[in-house]
């Protein structure tokens, strides 16, 4: 394996630009410890961008932080919450579900997965915090997108595309994202017992509330049995709980809490956990921790299912049941994690026909090699779309230079 | 008219009649106007310093016959414009001489309204506005809300990805659309996300919302909906300066605050709008910021607190809280009706916008200050505070020889010293034809053709809206080439306008 390890944006420059002269494909990793997402890429050239691992801003009065692409996630959030600051997309730390070293992943990493964590439903992805770019495209040239102000419509908005891109479309070289003041505080409401219907209904109730809910997840008995952490600490056998988050300032949170907990008083009487307690739950909720890679289910696919919030619980129930498999929902019922039992397709066929019929979608997020050369590791498009998602590529990748193949068989992305 | 178009395309032209025929054939009755007097009303946008009559006006009423409309011009080459309301402030919807305008007013039904997963479904040609009051009866509202919102349509808030003063807390139109049915040049019909929170592939909404009209176009959209908030309350604080009310905005910002909408106005700004709407803004203060603050009671009550104190620290010479929700909608009467308040007191204006970071606010002001004086020309400012959109309103009489080229390169210098500061052209309005010829100022020729690209990508004949964004046409072949030299057209024959 060739591994080039570059230290500044001339040299990513220069190396695409050797790659395209040779016609020689290069696999883009930050730390690399998302490398097993994705069909596996037919290259043995690895350029590392660990060492563009610089803050070159971060102007907290501006809401923003520009760092370098290789900068460890880290490090970043450690520096932001030092001013009382975080990414309001509360990006999800792979390291736990992949078994991945801890604590590892930069920036530029977390961007190309498109990563978000439960407060999705209210503040958005990573797309909706990638404020501008400079990267180098596979035509070996050095743009930028975007800026570095948080409100902007100047061209296209090339960040989007870039935010879930999985290195596909150009190598990320700095990025501008944006930061918000860290809620004050922090209120969970739990219910227990709720079958996954009957909790996803709960869950529409409080996302509907005017309560302000910024997370709102279900986890089945069963997901719970092999748990270890926070979840373990307030479960108790073979009873789902179900999780309400609200944040803001302390006398809001308590006293939203309060009012949301008597409009659930249809689904139970809700117990109330508060600040580090809560926001160790959501942490574990947002790393998928029953599906840990060091847990009983280590060699268990896991499905990554976006759906319409409403239809999650009734699907997760059925898939579950019908594959032997796990189930647990964050995002109202709209995000499903699914581990299931170890199958030739890693129940690829079955899983994406049952989806597609709720308009959802399925990426696999953990599985063997043998498993992701055999499917579609991310969601088949329509024959329009992915034709126009192989024409966008080509308008930043002619050549199809950067991480060849990884989004998808068979075409150029 | 200073800004210059592609020239027209004499052998379409020669073909007006046979085009007219073969349009009415797609969309029977009345949805083809031909006839200079029917054609008036569509010759320009919101920028109306510049018109332009189409070719025709064709204005669809599904979405097969906007396939059918654009598969036939792609196979005849003939350049389209789609339009909504025509509020664009950017010449976004300007039309062609040789181009059909393609109007989505008749796409006015809102299609679905589902609380459980709380999205709508809506045509592009409902009104902004429209949509929040669909769904008012339940507690819900739609939150991107333009200035314009009673009359803009949503199809035109994602070309330009519109936002408006609860941009900050809540976010622009890209961070609240869920997904479209989007028809490509050629008439073909995509489906692009839903009601899920994320599409698959890559993120096209997430680049068609923004594009102005150059990508495709959109005829159905399915938007996030939120909860109403609890209730709002709103300060009004004056300063007798720029920097301590800018430094006030900061402030309240590093304790964590996030209002649902902070404005700022400068004392040209509040002259004009006190005087057409007597508001009770103070007139003896240098700035005025409104602060408005929303959730649950309890929250918005110590909230005020904390401003107001932060306020104070400031140096705030003045200081109201509304009591009311009619004193609060009193408060935000005058910032909503800045534009026509100075449009009584001048006979014609130019709203810029651009976004700064905010500390630079108190250098551009003064600089702006130096640029009147060199123009000769009066400037009025209204900006949103909290995320650094400015909107200066540059005062001039469009009969007076040479006011409105000395308006138009006022405005110019303002946005270069935008970008100079570390900020963009355009924050909400976009870039049209007004800010086309500025873009190099932000963007290099390599950034600016990997852009051109992606349209390359949505429409390869170039047909769709050309003319506006980009200040130089470019062919689809050429960009496609590798190696491109910085700053060489490989192609200089081809016209830059």
């Amino acid at each position: 394996m060739d591994t080039l390890k570059v230290r500044d944006a001339q040299e990513v420059e220069d190396a695409v630009r050797a790659a395209i002269a040779n016609e020689q494909p290069i696999e883009i990793v930050g730390h690399g410890g998302k490398r097993t997402i994705g069909q596996p890429m037919a290259t043995n050239a690895v350029l590392e961008l660990s060492a563009l691992n610089a803050v070159a801003a971060y102007e907290p009065n501006e809401l923003i932080i520009t760092v370098q692409a290789g900068a460890p996630m880290a490090d970043v959030l450690s520096l932001i919450d030092s001013k009382n600051q975080h990414f309001a997309f509360e990006p999800m730390d792979t390291a736990t579900l992949l078994g991945t070293a801890p604590g590892a992943g930069t920036v530029a990493g977390m961007i190309g997965a498109g990563l978000a964590g439960p407060r999705r439903i209210k503040a958005g992805g990573a797309r909706d915090h990638l404020l501008g770019a400079h990267a180098v495209s596979g035509f070996g040239e050095s743009f930028k997108a975007g800026g570095k102000v948080v409100k902007n419509v100047t061209g296209y908005d090339l960040c989007k595309l870039l935010a879930g891109s999985w290195g596909t479309l150009a190598v990320m070289t700095e990025v501008t994202l944006k930061v918000t003041p860290r809620p004050e505080s922090e209120r969970t409401l739990v219910l227990r017992g709720l079958g996954d219907v009957v909790a996803n209904k709960a869950m529409t109730t409080a996302l509907g509330s005017p309560y302000d809910v910024t997370g709102a997840a279900h986890l089945p008995g069963s997901a719970l049995r092999t748990t270890a952490g926070a979840l373990a600490e307030i479960a108790q056998p073979d009873q789902a709980l179900t999780l309400l988050r609200l944040e803001g300032i302390t006398s809001s949170a308590s006293h939203r809490a309060q009012s949301l907990r008597a409009a659930l008083k249809s689904f139970g009487d809700a117990e109330l956990i508060e600040d580090e307690a809560s926001a160790a739950l959501w942490r574990a909720v947002r790393d998928v921790e029953p599906f840990a890679a060091s847990g009983p289910r280590a060699l268990w696919p896991v499905w990554r299912i976006v759906c319409p919030p409403a239809a999650g619980g009734a699907f997760g129930e059925q898939l579950a049941r019908e594959s032997g498999g796990e189930v647990m929902y964050d995002w109202g019922g709209g995000l499903i994690w699914a581990a299931l039992p170890p199958a030739a397709d890693g129940h690829a066929k079955a899983l994406r026909q049952r989806v597609e019929k709720i308009a959802g979608h399925a990426t696999l997020i953990r599985g063997s090699d043998v498993v992701r050369a055999a499917i579609d590791v991310f969601h088949p498009q329509p024959a329009g779309l992915a034709a126009l998602g192989d024409r966008v590529k080509r308008s930043f990748d002619p050549t199809n230079i950067l991480n060849r193949g990884r989004m998808s068989r068979g075409s150029a992305t | 008219m200073t800004i210059l178009m592609p020239e027209p395309d004499q052998s379409v032209l020669a073909r007006r009649d046979e085009i007219i025929a073969a349009l009415r054939r797609i969309v029977p009755g009345e949805g083809v106007i031909s006839s200079a007097a029917e054609m008036k009303p569509y010759e320009s946008d919101g920028l109306m310093a510049y018109r332009q009559p189409p070719m025709v006006v064709v204005l669809p009423s599904t979405t097969k016959q906007v396939s059918e409309v654009l598969r036939y011009c792609h196979q005849n080459g003939i350049k389209v414009v789609p339009r909504g309301s025509g509020t664009s402030l950017s010449g976004g919807a300007l039309p062609l001489a040789d181009g059909v305008l393609l109007g989505l007013g008749k796409f006015k039904r809102i299609r679905e309204i589902d609380f459980d997963n709380r999205a709508v479904v809506v045509e592009p040609g409902v009104t902004n506005l429209a949509i929040s009051q669909a769904v008012d009866h339940a507690g819900f509202y739609y939150a991107p809300d333009p200035s314009s919102q009673i009359a803009c349509s949503i199809g035109g808030n994602i070309a330009e990805n519109s936002g408006g003063v609860h941009c900050l807390k809540y976010g622009m139109t890209t961070n609240n659309v869920l997904g479209c049915e989007i028809v490509l040049m050629t008439g073909e019909i995509l489906r692009i996300g839903g009601k899920a929170a994320e599409c698959a592939g890559y993120d096209l909404m997430g680049v068609i919302t923004g594009s102005e009209g150059l990508l495709g176009v959109i005829t159905e959209v399915t938007v996030r909906i939120l909860r109403k908030p609890e209730t709002a309350r709103a300060l009004m604080i004056g300063f007798q300066s720029v920097e301590a009310a800018g430094q006030c905005v900061a402030d309240v910002i590093s304790a964590g605050i996030i209002p649902g909408g902070m404005e700022m106005m400068d004392k040209p700004a509040i002259h004009a709008a006190e005087a057409f709407v007597h508001a009770g803004y103070p007139l003896d203060v240098e700035a005025l910021l409104i602060i408005e603050l929303d959730g649950p009671q309890v929250e918005v009550d110590e909230l005020i607190g904390r401003v107001e104190a932060i306020a104070l620290q400031c140096g705030s010479t003045t200081c109201q809280i509304s009591t009311s929700e009619q004193q609060r909608l009193l408060f935000w009467s005058g910032r909503k009706a800045a534009f026509p308040a100075v449009g009584r007191i001048s006979p014609d204006y130019l709203c810029m916008d651009g976004t700064i970071p905010r500390a630079q606010l108190p250098l551009v002001l003064r600089r702006m200050n130096e640029m009147s004086e060199k123009y000769g020309l009066r400037v009025a400012n209204v900006f949103h505070a909290g995320d650094g959109n400015l909107h200066p309103l540059i005062l001039y009489d469009a009969n007076k020889p040479g006011e409105q080229d000395a308006a138009e390169a006022f405005g110019a210098d303002i946005l270069r010293l935008c970008v100079e500061v570390g900020g963009v052209l355009t924050g909400e309005h976009g870039v049209g034809i007004e800010k086309r010829d500025l873009m190099p100022e932000m963007f290099s020729d390599i950034d600016l053709n990997q852009q051109q690209r992606l349209k390359c990508a949505f429409d390869s004949e170039g047909l769709l809206n050309p003319g506006k964004v980009f200040p130089t046409l470019h062919r689809c072949a050429e960009l496609g080439r590798m190696h491109v030299h910085k700053g060489q057209l490989p192609f200089p024959d081809i016209p830059r306008f």
